[in-house]
């Protein structure tokens, strides 16, 4: 009776009312950020005493909020691309492949996932001072590659897992070459595992701010730690403008998501 | 299971000696992640030893101090305390969720993803602001007539708490959902046969029941609360550091290597055996692993 809602009783109200404020309580944040960004106030006082869209013109008028984030949707990009590559063959090493430590091997590709990110940061940080790949863009990629890859290895293996091999054998014997099987027959049936691959890579590389603190420069920062910055001197409502886009973005993408898992489900 | 009769026909048993075959479509991952990942993590944890001078130190120097201590003090309570809170608010929404029509699941659903994918830093931004002396959760609190004086609620453990919590309830929440989802509702059905009343059902069949996932799930924020930096360094004053901000300003700001490996790896020590911990109670309750 507890597992049914209709015989719950008044415990029902109860576990409706809990339910409703966590709901509420999680999406306050966002829903007030938003509000925000549109308010007049300077000091971000709720409810504001008028509307306006100052902060919006003062983002995209200000060179280096455009710059941080062309910065970072350019190392996003990159990351995502050679995460998903990378991913690929390594899922195909680790899924078909049968060698001594394959499972230890998957585990360790795991790692940086469960690791606490601060200390691949400041060990990243320690390394990339020394062959001074400290502030390039190279050292950002590589320090988000690190953090997307066990995502795109774990989306695209659990792919691969479901995929009868037997059908790639079947096109091969039909007389396509082996690497024509897999691009023509294999790839399109593990597209899903590919397009989760690369949102969350993306978005790991996007959303980044730990190890970015790290990898940035006086010349080269991306959005959030240009964020991270601001936020240290002052709470301006810049920075809500900025926040909305990147929720804006958030939603834009999980909107994707959904209507392509729908797509490839078909 | 099946690699080994495709590569070798049909009913090969399983050769003693195999021949290693996909290996090298890892080496690319294993190379990049033995570079840039194992060999600088490795190289922090020696120079914890060996910087300023060989020996432990630096980790004497950590255990000795009254500052470090209360460091270390301000993490597990933090954690604990975030831990403790998101249990009690997520054991009923993921019930409710396990149970409730689909038509409102799947809204709770959406909003729990949109919070979990929303970026950190907007999230802690809008927490700092609702926090504030000015901000809306004190003028809500002294409009209802709780509190004369605003509440210090930023700049202390008591924001970081705040905060931490509400980015991790998503992550207690969905796996609790899945626990108590896979709970067969027949074994209630026979408790209350049996003659138990609503409470003992809920402490003797459904908690327990529950019970595994609730210590996964609880160790898995735990771990990732002990680790946060953002959040504690944003709504947490000067005045009470979290260990990965120890560990942030001791390489950056006073640039003491030895000192800052020798907590990354106290962070690392903690973290990876609460993960074997964590490892153990994932199989216990699902013995076909994950």
């Amino acid at each position: 009776m507890l597992l049914n809602f209709d015989r719950l009783g008044w415990w029902k109200y109860i576990l409706l009312t809990i339910t409703l404020l966590t709901a509420a309580f999680l999406l306050l944040p966002i829903v007030f950020i938003a509000a925000l960004s549109f308010g007049s106030s300077q000091w971000l006082i709720f409810p504001p005493p008028g509307w306006t869209f100052q902060w919006y013109s003062e983002l995209f008028a200000d060179p280096r909020w455009l710059e941080s984030a062309w910065t970072s949707f350019k190392i996003a990009v990159i990351v995502t691309i050679l995460s998903v590559l990378l991913g690929l063959v390594t899922s195909f090493g680790l899924v078909r492949g049968s060698f001594l430590f394959r499972d230890a091997l998957k585990a360790l590709f795991l790692t940086p996932m469960i690791l606490p990110v601060v200390v691949l940061a400041v060990a990243l940080y320690a390394f990339f001072l020394r062959i001074g790949l400290g502030g390039t863009l190279v050292g950002f990629v590589i320090s988000h590659l690190v953090l997307a890859l066990p995502f795109s290895i774990l989306s695209i293996s659990s792919a691969l897992e479901g995929f009868d091999k037997s059908i790639e054998d079947a096109a091969v014997l039909c007389g396509a070459s082996p690497l024509e099987a897999k691009i023509r027959v294999t790839l399109p049936a593990i597209s899903h595992g590919l397009f989760s691959a690369a949102v969350f890579s993306f978005l790991t590389s996007w959303d980044e701010v730990v190890v970015a603190i790290f990898m940035s420069s006086p010349t080269l920062q991306t959005l959030p730690v240009k964020v991270w910055a601001t936020l240290r001197q002052d709470l301006t409502p810049v920075v809500a403008a900025a926040s909305t886009l990147l929720i804006l973005l958030t939603i834009i993408l999980m909107a994707l998501v959904a209507v392509v898992r729908k797509v490839l489900k078909q | 299971m099946s690699t080994y009769s495709d590569a070798s026909g049909a009913i090969a048993p399983l050769p003693k000696v195999r021949r290693a075959t996909g290996f090298g479509g890892v080496l690319p991952a294993l190379a990049f992640v033995t570079i840039f990942f194992i060999a600088p993590v490795a190289v922090l944890l020696l120079r914890s030893v060996l910087e300023p001078v060989p020996g432990f130190g630096n980790y004497a120097q950590l255990i000795g101090s009254a500052t470090y201590l209360k460091i270390f003090a301000n993490t597990f309570i933090v954690s604990g305390l975030v831990t403790v809170i998101s249990l009690l608010i997520g054991f009923p929404v993921a019930w409710a969720l396990a149970i409730m029509p689909r038509r409102l699941t799947s809204v709770i659903f959406a909003i729990l993803l949109l919070s979990m994918w929303t970026n950190l830093l907007a999230r802690t931004y809008a927490w700092m602001v609702l926090l504030q002396r000015t901000g809306l959760i004190n003028k809500m609190l002294i409009g209802m007539g709780l509190i004369d004086k605003p509440l210090a609620l930023v700049n202390n453990l008591t924001g970081v708490t705040i905060g931490m919590t509400y980015i991790m309830l998503p992550f207690i929440i969905l796996p609790l959902y899945g626990v108590i989802r896979k709970i067969d509702p027949s074994t209630l059905q026979a408790a209350a046969l049996c003659g138990a009343n609503r409470w003992q059902c809920l402490t003797r069949v459904l908690l327990p029941l529950a019970m595994p996932g609730m210590a996964a799930g609880a160790l898995m924020v735990f771990v990732m609360s002990l680790g946060y930096f953002v959040t504690p360094s944003l709504l947490g004053g000067t005045a009470n550091m979290m260990l990965a901000e120890l560990i942030a300003q001791f390489v950056q700001s006073l640039v003491n290597w030895g000192m800052g490996g020798a907590a990354a790896l106290v962070l690392l020590v903690v973290t990876l055996s609460l993960y074997a911990v964590q490892l153990r109670f994932v199989g216990n309750q699902n013995p076909g692993g994950r």
